[in-house]
């Protein structure tokens, strides 16, 4: 880890920008009657960035560099007054919010917690990247981590004030994106699959692979909407781990194999979208498309009377992600954010939390309470034979990044 | 100012003509200009001669190969697609909007000024939210699919309607004000002398108008050309303009000089188009059609 060239520019995000996007997303949302997925970054992600870059002003600190400080600087520290936390929204029960405040020592300091809320990694990033400071707590995927660990964004945790961490399941604790395990806590995860509509589309043959899912995409886009996962950084490494190769894969010809594939289904592509197809999909409109694992669980729901979605666990490869909690470098109130993660890795507050948010989180304690539907249904409680094979999407370097995103571009553009 | 004001004095007249407010009254607004305006230009400007290091920061140098990137075939087929669609976006939403305009301003009398409300609800309802209502008329679930057969939702023609529905006041407000200062006495005269309507039509109202025409034609062309979420909503996020591919490399590749070279790449496209827009205005100006 070294300090951040002093040359480097950081653009503050006027903060009063995010939360007007926010609110005119959500209302369109919900005028739309389109309930919003937790991934589920609007178009305009984009957009706000555009406006925060343009509305810019410099700021040549910032950034901060956690790496050096020693892990048991907070040993003694008292409990801060503030919690701040910077969040996908709707994402935690607000119960949890209420009980943290409750415990002895955070009601003994008077403890506040505040949130506010992003929509796409990028929006998170951009902000971070911008010097943008007094958060406690965010919540960045697994790409988003492996960029701020390799900027020094990340503040190392301190565990002996996260006792709790004894619950989560060891395999989680360590990873492809932070392989120390020092930076993050896992707060849940989740897979990509793919459903179809099987009064319409009936393949010769069971799909079992992300292969076999888009090899379906051009014979049957006549017969209806077809849509696949937006995003440089789903569509290229899906495409790219449907063809054997690893998702993170930096190989000029994998990439061009990879570029090539993609052209070649594109024809067979009606939509490009990870917002919306939830309701649209409930609602019947989509025969065919790639999903997040816990939305594919609430269209199987919404479509549970007509019976028609066949949900798919692809075979081989496929993508895992996982949302975890971290502390930024400048975190003005580190104990309470250590306390934070300390309570939310109580098997209790996880249980609140899946029955919340629908995707699980690897405290095996907590699973075990799970009611039947939820434990028994391989769509929440993903079977480690399949997971095994999938691989985390990670964002190694900007030249990857930007060849990517090309790929991606020439794939809609086409 | 200055010198107006040295003229004026020699006269001695006690009456000045010379402006009555100082001009340090225009600095708030000239402030926020520069502010809001000019400062993130400058801050675009200097990005796209930069150069990306890292993820989301620039490293400050002198360097065009950001531009000379633009020069690829996929962004060029981009630029020529949006400009294309754009311009196509523009003649219909012409062809659309003259008529009506005209009708409201030659035949309208009491009802003119509802027509004109009716014209302008729309834009009390925010861009997003039309853009929405749109999709769910043109739902290959709704009626326009299922009963008269167009089915158009995530093409090409569905980005074109919603150009076009969507910028359409702009455009009808411009030539509605320019038909409604037409001395309509001209066209009695003409045919008086003996013109056929469709001639008195094209040598004195389409003569008179083309300047507004220009001008809204232009007024509605640029901000098309700068669409965002009409092709992403209405195209099903496969329908790439300019304004996508630059949300994509902000975003998506966090790289921001490529995307500050593709914005000022746009902007330098479309200057040529403003450079148009500024001759017909200043025309329309000089002739008071």
């Amino acid at each position: 880890m070294t300090d951040a060239p002093r040359d480097h520019l950081k653009i503050l995000a006027p903060r009063s920008m995010r939360p007007k996007f926010d609110y005119l997303h959500r209302e369109v949302q919900d005028l739309a009657g389109t309930p919003m997925s937790r991934r589920a970054a609007l178009g305009l992600g984009g957009l706000a960035i555009l406006a925060a870059a343009c509305g810019g002003s410099t700021n040549a600190g910032g950034g901060g560099n956690g790496a050096s400080q020693p892990a048991d600087a907070l040993k003694g520290k008292p409990m801060e007054d503030q919690l701040v936390i910077y969040n996908w929204s709707e994402y935690d029960d607000p119960s949890t919010y209420k009980k943290f405040a409750q415990l002895p020592d955070e009601a003994a300091a008077g403890l506040k917690t505040h949130e506010t809320y992003y929509s796409s990694n990028d929006e998170l990033l951009a902000k971070l990247h911008a010097g943008g400071t007094g958060y406690d707590i965010v919540v960045p995927s697994q790409n988003a981590v492996g960029e701020l660990i390799q900027e020094g964004g990340l503040m190392k945790l301190d565990f002996n004030l996260i006792p709790n961490i004894k619950n989560l399941d060891p395999k989680f604790r360590k990873s492809s994106f932070d392989q120390t395990g020092e930076y993050h806590v896992i707060k849940d995860f989740g897979i990509t699959m793919f459903f179809y509509q099987n009064t319409v589309v009936k393949p010769s043959t069971e799909p079992k692979t992300m292969k076999d899912f888009y090899d379906l995409l051009v014979p049957n886009v006549s017969k209806g909407r077809t849509n696949v996962l937006d995003g440089a950084e789903e569509v290229v490494p899906l495409a790219a781990m449907a063809l054997g190769y690893s998702a993170n894969t930096a190989d000029q010809g994998e990439l061009d194999d990879t570029q090539k594939f993609l052209l070649s289904i594109r024809k067979g592509v009606t939509t490009v979208s990870s917002f919306g197809y939830i309701n649209d999909a409930s609602a019947g409109k989509i025969i065919l498309s790639q999903g997040w694992n816990g939305d594919v669980r609430r269209i199987l729901k919404a479509r549970k009377k007509q019976g028609d979605i066949t949900a798919v666990l692809p075979n081989e490869k496929s993508e895992v992600w996982a949302d975890s909690w971290c502390i930024p470098a400048t975190a003005p109130h580190p104990v309470a954010a250590h306390a934070w993660i300390n309570f939310l890795l109580e098997p209790t507050t996880a249980v609140t939390e899946m029955n919340y948010h629908s995707y699980p989180i690897p405290i095996p304690a907590a699973l075990d309470q799970m009611p039947a539907d939820f434990k028994n249904d391989p769509l929440f409680n993903v079977p480690a034979s399949y997971t095994d094979n999938y691989e985390y999407i990670l964002n190694p370097n900007p030249q990857l990044v930007n060849a990517r995103t090309k790929i991606y571009q020439q794939f809609k553009a086409a | 100012m200055a010198a107006v004001a040295a003229a004026v004095k020699p006269t001695k007249k006690r009456r000045s003509f010379a402006p009555k407010y100082p001009a340090w009254l225009t600095l708030p607004s000239l402030l926020y200009y520069g502010i809001f305006f000019l400062g993130p230009m400058a801050i675009l400007a200097v990005f796209s001669v930069s150069l990306q290091s890292g993820f989301g920061s620039v490293e400050y140098t002198f360097d065009t190969g950001q531009f000379a990137q633009v020069n690829d075939s996929l962004y060029i087929s981009v630029f020529e697609r949006t400009l294309l669609m754009a311009a196509t976006g523009s003649l219909v939403t012409i062809a659309v909007g003259y008529p009506l305009a005209y009708w409201m301003a030659r035949y309208l009398s009491t009802y003119k000024m509802l027509a004109l409300l009716l014209v302008i609800v729309p834009f009390w309802t925010s861009f997003l939210i039309r853009t929405y209502a749109l999709k769910i008329i043109l739902d290959s679930h709704g009626y326009l699919a299922q009963d008269l057969g167009i089915d158009i939702l995530y093409t090409k023609y569905a980005v074109g309607v919603g150009l076009v529905y969507n910028y359409l006041p702009l455009f009808i407000l411009p030539v509605f004000a320019s038909l409604e200062r037409m001395d309509w006495t001209l066209i009695e005269a003409a045919t008086d002398l003996g013109a056929r309507p469709l001639t008195a039509f094209k040598d004195i109202t389409l003569r008179l108008t083309l300047p507004g025409v220009v001008t809204g034609g232009l007024l509605v062309f640029i901000p098309m050309c700068g669409e965002y979420i009409i092709p992403n909503i209405l195209g099903g996020g496969k329908f790439e303009f300019v304004g996508n591919i630059i949300g994509d490399t902000f975003g998506d590749a966090q790289n921001w000089p490529f995307g500050s070279a593709l914005s000022i790449s746009l902007m330098a496209a479309l200057s040529v188009f403003v450079v148009i827009y500024i001759m017909f205005a200043t025309r329309e100006e000089q002739f008071g059609a």
